[in-house]
């Protein structure tokens, strides 16, 4: 039997290989290896010297250069992967379900005819089959897909392998091209990439957070949450609905589209658990969830729960808590 | 300028959803359905658009009889023109055929900007806004929260949102379609005396062509996820659960 | 916060098509009699904190600027207490047609909406109560009642048709007083029974005193095709902003309801009621008169009179009381405005309140509004009065006085 390959597009931004491209070498191995199939990691970028030396969990590393490829451009990564994706045949071509990947995935589907599936948890190969799960709906919903032979698309949803497992103890053999393509006249152009400003506070450096969710429901519940925090010695964080209502600021929010946090301690308040905001908290070593509806998502990932009402137990916790700091 | 926005009908998970009998969909009867709300951000961001440069925008609402009710929203909001792609229920969730479906309705528009959201809730395949793209031959960027139109008309400038709250300025040359990740601004109010004038007022036009034989993914299973199956419940009132959980941080040194 | 959306360009004439609107309402035209004498201003709770007070709208109005108070914040400020309306010497409808006149404007407009009372509104016009709610959960509350609650169906009759409202069924808080009042109908062997999944919001609350006209009218609509299909002989409600839905503006639109607030029908009951009575509740009670009961429907007596059937209780009077009572501040919409309405105030109402039922010495705070509970629960801690102060449901403390509470 032929060695089938599966190839990880790479993500990075600022020089920096990002978490979820961890991930997806750790689902492509789970993949792979019990198959006995290959896996490639393909890095597109600029200068290839921060990523060279990098141990990836990958046989290999394939990495291509083109100075339009340095930041992220859909335009220019698609040129360049429907070329060498048509080259190297691949069984499974994995994307981050991001907002990187999910600019890719549309034109790749079409472009080299394969069937793409989002919001992916696992996959799993059964012999000449892939089977992909992924949650639909908010995470009240599980689909199964599955793909007999030819190549398939997967988004991996961030948060559901282990990043830890995308990197080994010795550095896969490193091939460097340039890009097949020209990467002239492109209709998108990357121009700069902005930080968040950082008068605000790191959430991703503080051990203790407690989260807002909509479940808090007006911005003056928020004043209790702040106590509890303070109380804790901790920050308050939110999800993206709290922040899109500008109840807290940018740099506040977990999810996919804001931080990514693994403090020791992640206090979901009024959280519903839709898969976007878990993504940004699932790592926390304690998680305990407040929501009245007992079938909420989020109970799935915390450690302890409640369905007590968060408005009637904040003031109780915040008390029993100061009372045992001493304060 | 015209802008077209897309706004799709999906499930409102407010109702409990509940697997049809074949296993692999939801049950019909009980489905209530909600305009997709990054979608609604698309036609945010459009009506703010409009307000700034002379544009129309074209409402495309792709669902059911309550994809009219979307558009009478979308009327009532500012929208200036009503589409209405019906589409039968089992095709909703397949982006593949939704945009090899639409895409002649929107060349025959000469759109300059079709805006839509990222992604949709119950979407399995890929979002909807980069299938597009390649069905009109248009540029797409995604997961976007500022659009900004050059004068001339000929390019936008973008912020594209990345993890870690950083923000990529793109440049995309119209005519092209973009995934909206957020409006500018909090989403509008229409009042229900609006949107019940919308109702009575708009002009729909509707669009029927032949369903493509395409699809983006079968569905072998759907299933609903163990509901609390990880989470230790604590039990009692408020107060009860306020010590327990005390306990347990004073017991993991956190207190 | 306000909702930053362009508006479209304003009419020509503005403040002539308002008040030509105006004027088709019934009293509508009233607004143009105003004396200036600013009794309005004088007596609104909030008043200090407008930079437009009732009286300085309608010179407004007179000035032909209606621009300026779209622009001001004081039209959302207003907590639809009906202080000023009730004293107006001359009867301008300053709550329910200037306010809410100028309301449907900015609403229609789309333009400075708070986005929190948006969201109440969009949630009320999907699924009949303002928290986003299934529907179909409306009724969940009975399962724990310990009383059998019959559900009437289309087609069904029974004497007492009990509108739960939006905060008895799904508030967690109000829930128990639900629960309380229908054991106590229970008790008193009343013919009584719910409207389930079928009922949804009266339409007073979110819609009618805040501009949502046109949600109103749909709800009405909806509403009287419910209780058509149903024969009934009284409709108990335990809200009084259902009990000012159904009383006042029901008729308005040409449906009557034979309609009682639940203090009303138990005072009806009052010799019962001390029969029943197994319980001493030798505590000081102090009541706190609803707007939407007292000024906005004159019943003061009612309450009084179902707190007095309960032994050992001694009642005690806040200076405020009555007609004088001092608003919770949760009208209006300002339930779900108080982050917007207390960034611009000093105390806020329900922190004043409070310290003014805790100086009657009472250790009771009685009330007959759910939407009062929270409000003022939340204001007995913050203002320090935890454990010296109780806030309870007129209901409860009649179940309470009954034996009816075990078990909750």
């Amino acid at each position: 039997m032929i060695p089938r390959e599966v190839v990880v597009v790479a993500e990075h931004v600022a020089g920096e290989l990002s978490d979820i491209t961890l991930e997806m070498l750790t689902c492509a191995r789970e993949v792979a290896f019990p198959l006995g199939w290959h896996v490639t990691c393909l890095i597109l970028v600029d200068d290839p010297k921060p990523f060279q030396a990098l141990p990836l969990a990958s046989d290999r590393t394939l990495i291509v250069t083109d100075a339009p490829l340095g930041s992220f451009n859909p335009a220019a990564y698609t040129r360049v992967l429907l070329h060498l994706l048509k080259d190297l045949s691949p069984r499974l071509v994995l994307l981050g379900n991001t907002s990187v990947g999910m600019d890719l995935a549309g034109t790749l589907s079409l472009g080299l005819g394969a069937p793409v599936v989002s919001g992916c948890t696992r996959i799993r190969g059964e012999g000449e089959r892939l089977s992909f799960t992924s949650k639909l709906c908010g995470g009240k919903l599980l689909a199964r897909t599955d793909v007999g032979d030819g190549l398939a698309i997967a988004l991996v949803m961030p948060g559901s392998y282990n990043r830890e497992l995308g990197m080994v103890d010795r550095v896969p053999p490193v091939e460097i091209r340039a890009s097949p393509v020209s990467l002239e006249a492109l209709p998108v152009r990357f121009l700069e990439l902005v930080e968040p400003k950082t008068e605000d506070v790191d959430i991703t450096k503080v051990p203790i957070l407690v989260g807002a969710g909509r479940g808090i429901q007006s911005r003056e519940n928020l004043k209790a949450v702040e106590d509890l925090a303070e109380a804790l010695g901790g920050a308050v964080c939110a999800t993206r609905p709290v922040v899109d209502q500008r109840w807290l600021p940018r740099t506040r929010q977990v999810g996919r589209s804001g931080m990514t946090v693994k403090p020791r301690l992640y206090l979901a308040l009024g959280v519903s658990g839709a898969p976007e905001h878990v993504e940004g908290m699932k790592g926390s070593d304690l998680i305990v969830a407040v929501n009245t509806d007992p079938d909420a998502p989020i109970f799935e990932t915390a450690h302890y729960g409640t369905t007590v009402d968060v408005l009637e137990l904040l003031p109780f916790l915040t008390e029993r808590i100061r009372a045992s700091r001493g304060r | 300028m015209k802008i077209a926005v897309i706004l799709r009908q999906v499930p409102d998970v407010v109702q409990e959803l509940v697997i049809a009998a074949d296993g692999r969909s939801l049950a019909k009867d009980e489905l209530t359905y909600i305009t997709n709300e990054g979608d609604e951000h698309a036609l945010e961001e459009a009506l703010i658009l409009k307000s700034r440069h002379a544009a129309t925008v074209t409402a495309v609402s792709v669902g059911g009889d309550e994809a009219r009710d979307a558009l009478a929203t979308a009327v009532a909001k500012g929208a200036d023109e009503a589409l209405l792609v019906s589409i039968p229920l089992e095709r909703r969730g397949d982006n593949h055929g939704l945009a090899a479906y639409l895409a002649p309705a929107i060349t025959s528009g000469g759109y300059d900007l079709v805006l839509t959201g990222v992604w949709a809730a119950d979407q399995l395949d890929a979002g909807l806004a980069g299938l597009l793209a390649v069905q009109l031959s248009f540029p797409y960027v995604g997961g976007l929260t500022a659009v900004a139109v050059e004068p001339a008309g000929n390019r936008a400038t973008v912020h594209k949102e990345f993890p870690g709250g950083r923000l990529g300025v793109m440049e995309v040359s119209l005519p092209a379609v973009l995934g909206i990740q957020s409006a500018e601004q909090p989403l509008r109010y229409a009042s229900v005396s609006k949107i019940s004038q919308a109702k009575r007022t708009m002009q729909v036009k509707e669009f029927r062509g032949s369903l493509p034989n395409v699809e983006g993914v079968h569905v072998s299973r759907l299933t609903k996820p163990e509901a609390s199956a990880k989470a230790d419940m604590l039990q009692g009132d408020a107060s009860r659960v306020a010590e327990t959980l005390v306990r347990i941080l004073r017991e993991r040194g956190l207190v | 916060m306000l909702v930053g959306a362009e508006s479209e360009r304003p009419h020509e004439d503005a403040t002539a098509d308002f008040l030509q609107r105006m004027g088709k309402l019934p009293s509508g035209e009233k607004i143009l009699s105003c004396i200036q004498c600013g009794m309005c201003s004088g007596s609104c709770p909030l008043g200090y904190a407008m930079d437009y007070t009732p009286r300085r709208m309608i010179s407004a109005l007179r000035a032909g600027r209606i621009e300026d108070l779209y622009r001001s914040d004081a039209i959302w400020l207003c907590v639809s207490c009906f202080n000023c309306t009730f004293r107006c010497p001359v009867g301008v409808q300053i709550t329910d047609r200037l306010i809410a006149g100028l309301r449907v404007d900015l609403l229609s407009r789309g333009v400075g909406v708070p986005s929190e009372l948006a969201t109440a509104f969009e949630r009320t016009a999907r699924y009949g109560n303002p928290f986003g709610e299934s529907p179909k959960k409306r009724d969940a509350w009975t399962k724990d009642a310990g009383v059998d609650i019959r559900v009437v169906r289309d087609g069904d009759s029974a004497e007492v048709l009990w509108w739960v409202g939006c905060f008895g069924s799904y508030n967690k808080r109000n829930q128990k007083d639900s629960v309380a009042l229908a054991r106590i109908l229970t008790a008193l062997d009343v013919d009584f029974g719910i409207l389930g999944s079928d009922e949804r919001c009266s339409g007073d609350l979110p819609c009618s005193s805040q501009g949502e006209e046109g949600l109103f009218y749909e709800l009405h609509q909806k509403n009287m095709q419910e209780f058509a299909k149903r024969k009934f002989k009284t409709v108990l409600v335990g809200d009084p902003h259902a009990y000012n839905a159904f009383n006042k503006e029901y008729p308005r639109l040409g449906t009557p309801l034979p309609v009682r607030h639940h203090t009303q029908f138990l005072a009806d009951r009052a010799p019962e009621l001390r029969r029943q009575m197994r319980k001493e509740i030798r505590m000081k009670v102090t009541y706190h008169d609803a707007c939407c009961l007292g000024r906005r429907n004159g019943e003061y007596e009612a309450p009084r009179i179902v707190l007095e059937t309960i032994p050992g209780m001694k009642l005690l009077e806040m200076p405020r009381n009555r007609e004088n009572a001092l608003c919770c501040g949760g009208g209006g919409g300002a339930n779900w405005l108080d982050s917007f309405i207390w960034q611009r105030t000093r105390v806020p109402l329900p922190m004043q309140r409070v310290q003014e039922a805790a100086k009657t010495g009472a250790e009771i705070l009685a009330v007959s509004c759910p939407l009062e509970i929270p409000r003022f629960e939340d204001a007995v801690k913050s203002a320090g009065l935890e454990g010296r102060l109780k806030v309870l449901d007129v209901s409860h403390m009649v179940a309470d006085g009954m034996g009816l509470l075990g078990g909750t």
